[in-house]
């Protein structure tokens, strides 16, 4: 589990790395009944207070997505929610639409921003095909 | 569960004309790792020797580990581990001779600790103090400050001088050789962001009194731009504490502290507005020289 910490950012650490958990496991790189490191050992890893990590780990526990074992740790959950991945739906569009207010600010049409989506549709493609 | 472990009252500190100490006050609780941020010359080290009773305050109280700093100095002594700003150690001696010199001071000295320590920060015992390097003499400072087992440790400007992989690792070693021994930490910084990943609570210290004390958390979630962009500023609201005003040609920012409360009044009067997030340097500068005396910060609404 690679984690990274943005120093400087606006957003509180630990939610940093609770979206970071989560993210990796509804993008199944981590999956169901993974260990994840211990709270002492994380801490030290990313170099983070031992209660931001307790916190991210009870905060996902209580969502679902992590699974506190008493006494043998911490693991991905059986069945990760499926109201999370609604939520980071739901920002997601929140960002897109961010992104296409900024397109048109800038003075693109919406031809040109379709076509923007076209090739980006179509490099992923590409480069899903080269990997496959 | 969890109890004061030290408590300053109303100090108050000048050097000839120069106000340094101005009804300082602030708690700290066991085990956590407070960290107190300010400029250069905010009063951290005079602070911070105030706890140590190495000066006397013209005024105030203060208690640490249930003793009075300036009356059983010793006492503080034995129980605190201290490294001092920019502390200097005879250059002359060995990384050996300065441990068995300082361990002289003190009852319950851990030898066998002093050892793992050693290891661990990959100090060379042989070694002569003048030519370790900085941020090794930092590691030296703090392997003495730690090997009489503190209750308390108290670090003036530890990370001065280190280089950003030095500082990580000292902060790592924060959290695997305090924190995770239930030692409450007291330390004075000015990087903002090494501190954040560390900190329980922050103190932001200006001109000698403590504007805010709270978790970096708190303070990312209380402390936030708020945009209007035109029309009538919602300046009629009592609920918002602002920390600092700036107009724009159209666009009036205010920084509040209370966000939350700001959020649901302004809510409530259905008045539109965009809020910025703001990270700690910005949280920082907004109340050490943020001007919230604009004309905009009174009860009346007012046009943008």
């Amino acid at each position: 589990m690679f984690l990274r910490i943005e120093k400087g950012s606006a957003v509180p650490i630990s939610r940093q790395i609770s979206t970071q958990i989560t993210a990796l496991c509804l993008s199944e790189q981590l999956h169901p009944g993974d260990k994840l490191p211990s709270v002492r050992e994380l801490a030290r890893e990313l170099a983070v207070n031992q209660n931001t990590i307790l916190r991210v780990y009870e905060k996902l526990t209580s969502e679902g997505i992590l699974d506190k074992r008493h006494g043998a740790g911490t693991y991905v959950a059986d069945s990760p929610p499926i109201k999370q991945l609604k939520e980071q739906r739901e920002q997601f569009y929140e960002e897109w639409q961010q992104l296409v207010r900024q397109g048109l600010l800038l003075g693109l049409t919406k031809k040109e921003l379709k076509q923007l989506l076209e090739t980006a549709l179509a490099s992923e493609a590409a480069e899903v095909s080269t990997v496959s | 569960m969890s109890s004061t472990v030290l408590n300053v009252s109303r100090l108050y500190k000048s050097y000839g004309q120069q106000q340094v100490l101005k009804e300082l006050s602030f708690s700290v609780e066991q085990g956590q790792i407070v960290a107190m941020l300010g400029r250069n010359g905010a009063g951290k080290t005079t602070t911070i020797r105030s706890l140590m009773g190495l000066i006397e305050p013209d005024s105030g109280e203060i208690d640490v580990l249930g003793f009075s700093p300036l009356e059983q100095p010793l006492e503080i002594r034995k129980r605190i581990g201290y490294l001092a700003e920019d502390q200097q150690m005879y250059g002359w001696m060995t990384v050996l001779e300065t441990i068995q010199f300082v361990s002289a001071f003190y009852e319950q000295w851990d030898h066998k600790l002093v050892q793992s320590l050693l290891e661990q920060f990959e100090l060379p015992p042989g070694a002569k103090v003048k030519s370790l390097s900085k941020g090794q003499n930092v590691r030296l400072g703090l392997l003495l400050a730690l090997a009489h087992h503190p209750q308390m440790v108290i670090l003036d400007d530890p990370v001065l001088g280190l280089d950003p992989i030095m500082r990580k690792e000292f902060n790592r070693d924060l959290i695997t050789h305090l924190q995770a021994e239930n030692c409450t930490v007291l330390y004075s910084s000015h990087l903002l962001y090494e501190v954040e990943p560390i900190a329980d609570v922050v103190m932001i210290l200006h001109e000698g009194c403590i504007l805010r004390q709270a978790s970096t958390e708190e303070l990312k979630a209380d402390v936030k731009r708020v945009i209007f962009s035109s029309g009538i500023a919602p300046l009629g609201i009592h609920q918002m504490r602002v920390i600092d005003a700036q107009q724009r040609s159209h666009h009036l920012a205010l920084t509040v502290e209370n966000f939350q409360e700001t959020e649901t009044e302004l809510d409530q009067r259905g008045i539109s507005y965009e809020v910025q997030d703001l990270n700690l340097d910005e949280i920082f500068e907004a109340y050490i020289i943020g001007d919230p005396k604009l004309p905009f910060n009174h009860q009346e609404p007012v046009e943008v």
